[in-house]
């Protein structure tokens, strides 16, 4: 009996599962919604793992590629393909953080004067794998990485949004909302260091952008020309006995080109996934925090603050691809190559875009769109070394979110003082 | 009556919209079935009506049902103002 129930406590849909269901009958729900909604959640959660190991099946002749191409090794920045890819091992961990991260939240928000209540799901949860994989490597599992996880967290949830809020005012002119994004530092100080080179006067919005370009907004279309690029490049540098040897016999660029998309494929079905369980859980969520705490301040993904300015988006966005692209051609000193990963630089440079609009008009959305760009990708190379996802037989995926990266890196820090997983 | 609200990823924004839409319906006593898709899977969606921010909206004019565009997305009154009278009107338009 007892191996049965922690059979079942270790298989994270099951967790989320479970808790679906207790939350769909706390609230009232009718038995048709309640069976619906666990069985989304756990369909989701099985998706997202099959989403996980198509990507995995993909990045691993990729990264063999890259190495014999460049004798270096490369990687994109995603959050969820990297925390999805460990939840065979690190699944348990990553959903109680994640649920129990809530609750330190809603604690802090109900005692505290900062009423934030953290409500981007995607993000709760890559950053709950976040910390079951930091702590991990730092010899910490179980339940007490869970307990120091979700307390971790659940501060993080409060104490980011409360950081970014301010830079929120100014771009909203309301204090309603706060930014619940794992890149709001980052994109708080583009916008900030925008606002020094520009003139806010001279806003973006007065400028035509080409409705042209505006298909590249479609995620899938974008990430399928950017992965097709990075293996035609990769591919063009190796000689072609070693790419017979990798395709099978294959053609050569056609390999490339359909592994490429088979990536992209990978990531949409992830991401279905990841979309089932949270349409499930997150209104929950919502409406248990609004119970507990009043006057509670909802810390929402990045694209609300998109209307705000869309011209600032499309430059902003643009600008960070420049500035990554740099970081990726000049890393041959640098721990690992990051390639350019477009998840990350569209959602936070076409932010930090807004922010430095706001700041500095579209000078100041340019620079702060560029900084982020440059800045995030630097920060993923050179924190790359503090956290080895080989372990997990995880290859060319490593963290995304600059915020999570600046709290894993702390802990490690914090972790070397006390002799602790050094 | 089933309402595909859209964003970029579809889970985020969208998501919250669909929350926002669901509320504002149920005060008016309308039950709102609906689901939140990122602009790739958005197309050809089965539903009565899609709700999309601005910026997005345009990829989505060759939709067959109405697509309605909000520009701020935290603003209840806008999304109030031009979700409620199409949700109404689709009542109506089934009821005859």
């Amino acid at each position: 009996m007892l191996t049965f129930i922690t059979s079942i406590l270790s298989n994270p849909a099951i967790i989320l599962g479970i808790i679906a269901a207790v939350g769909l009958i706390a609230l009232r729900k009718s038995v048709s919604d309640i069976i619906k909604g666990t069985l989304k959640v756990l369909l989701g959660f099985i998706i997202l793992q099959q989403g996980s190991n198509i990507i995995v099946s993909t990045l691993i002749p990729f990264s063999t590629m890259f190495t014999k191409a460049f004798h270096l090794t490369g990687i994109v920045a995603e959050d969820n393909s990297l925390v999805a890819a460990v939840q065979t091992l690190l699944g348990r961990e990553t959903a109680f953080i994640l649920i129990f991260s809530f609750i330190v939240n809603l604690l802090i928000a109900r005692t505290t004067r900062w009423k934030y209540i953290f409500l981007t799901g995607h993000m709760m949860f890559s950053f709950a794998g976040t910390m079951a994989i930091t702590l991990d490597q730092m010899g910490i599992t179980g339940w007490t990485a869970i307990a120091i996880g979700s307390v971790i967290q659940g501060i993080c949830m409060v104490l980011f949004p409360a950081i970014s809020q301010p830079f929120v005012r100014k771009v909203t002119g309301n204090d309603q909302v706060a930014f619940g994004f794992w890149g709001s530092s980052w994109i708080s100080l583009s916008g900030w260091l925008g606002g020094l080179v520009g003139n806010k006067e001279k806003s973006t919005e007065d400028i035509k952008v080409p409705k042209s370009i505006d298909f590249l907004k479609d995620m899938s279309v974008l990430m399928g020309l950017v992965m097709i690029a990075i293996f035609i490049v990769t591919t063009a540098f190796i000689d072609s006995a070693t790419m017979t040897e990798i395709t099978k016999g294959q053609n050569a660029y056609q390999f490339s080109i359909m592994t490429a998309l088979t990536f992209v494929a990978g990531v949409l079905v992830l991401l279905q996934g990841v979309r089932m369980f949270l349409s499930e859980i997150i209104p929950a969520f919502k409406g248990i925090g609004e119970k507990i705490v009043p006057g509670a301040k909802p810390a929402l993904d990045v694209p609300v603050f998109y209307s705000f300015a869309p011209v600032a988006v499309t430059l902003g966005f643009i600008a960070a691809m420049v500035g990554g692209l740099i970081v990726t051609f000049i890393s041959g000193f640098l721990p690992v190559v990051v390639l350019p990963s477009v998840i990350g630089l569209f959602f936070m440079g076409g932010a930090a875009g807004v922010f430095g609009n706001a700041t500095g008009g579209s000078r100041g959305a340019i620079f702060a769109g560029f900084f982020l760009g440059f800045s995030w990708s630097l920060l993923v190379a050179l924190a790359y070394p503090l956290v080895d996802m080989s372990k997990y037989g995880v290859q060319g995926l490593w963290f995304a979110s600059p915020d999570a990266i600046i709290v894993v890196i702390i802990m490690r820090l914090v972790g070397m003082i006390f002799g602790v997983g050094a | 009556m089933k309402v595909v609200t859209v964003c970029g990823m579809g889970f985020g924004t969208s998501l919250m919209l669909l929350m926002e839409i669901q509320d504002m319906a149920a005060k008016h006593g309308i039950k709102v079935d609906g689901e939140a898709v990122d602009l790739g899977s958005a197309k050809g969606k089965n539903c009565d009506l899609m709700v999309a921010s601005s910026e997005i909206a345009g990829e989505l004019q060759e939709e067959s049902v109405q697509v309605i565009s909000i520009d701020n997305l935290l603003s209840k009154t806008e999304i109030q103002d031009k979700v409620l009278p199409v949700l109404q009107a689709i009542i109506a338009g089934k009821d005859k």
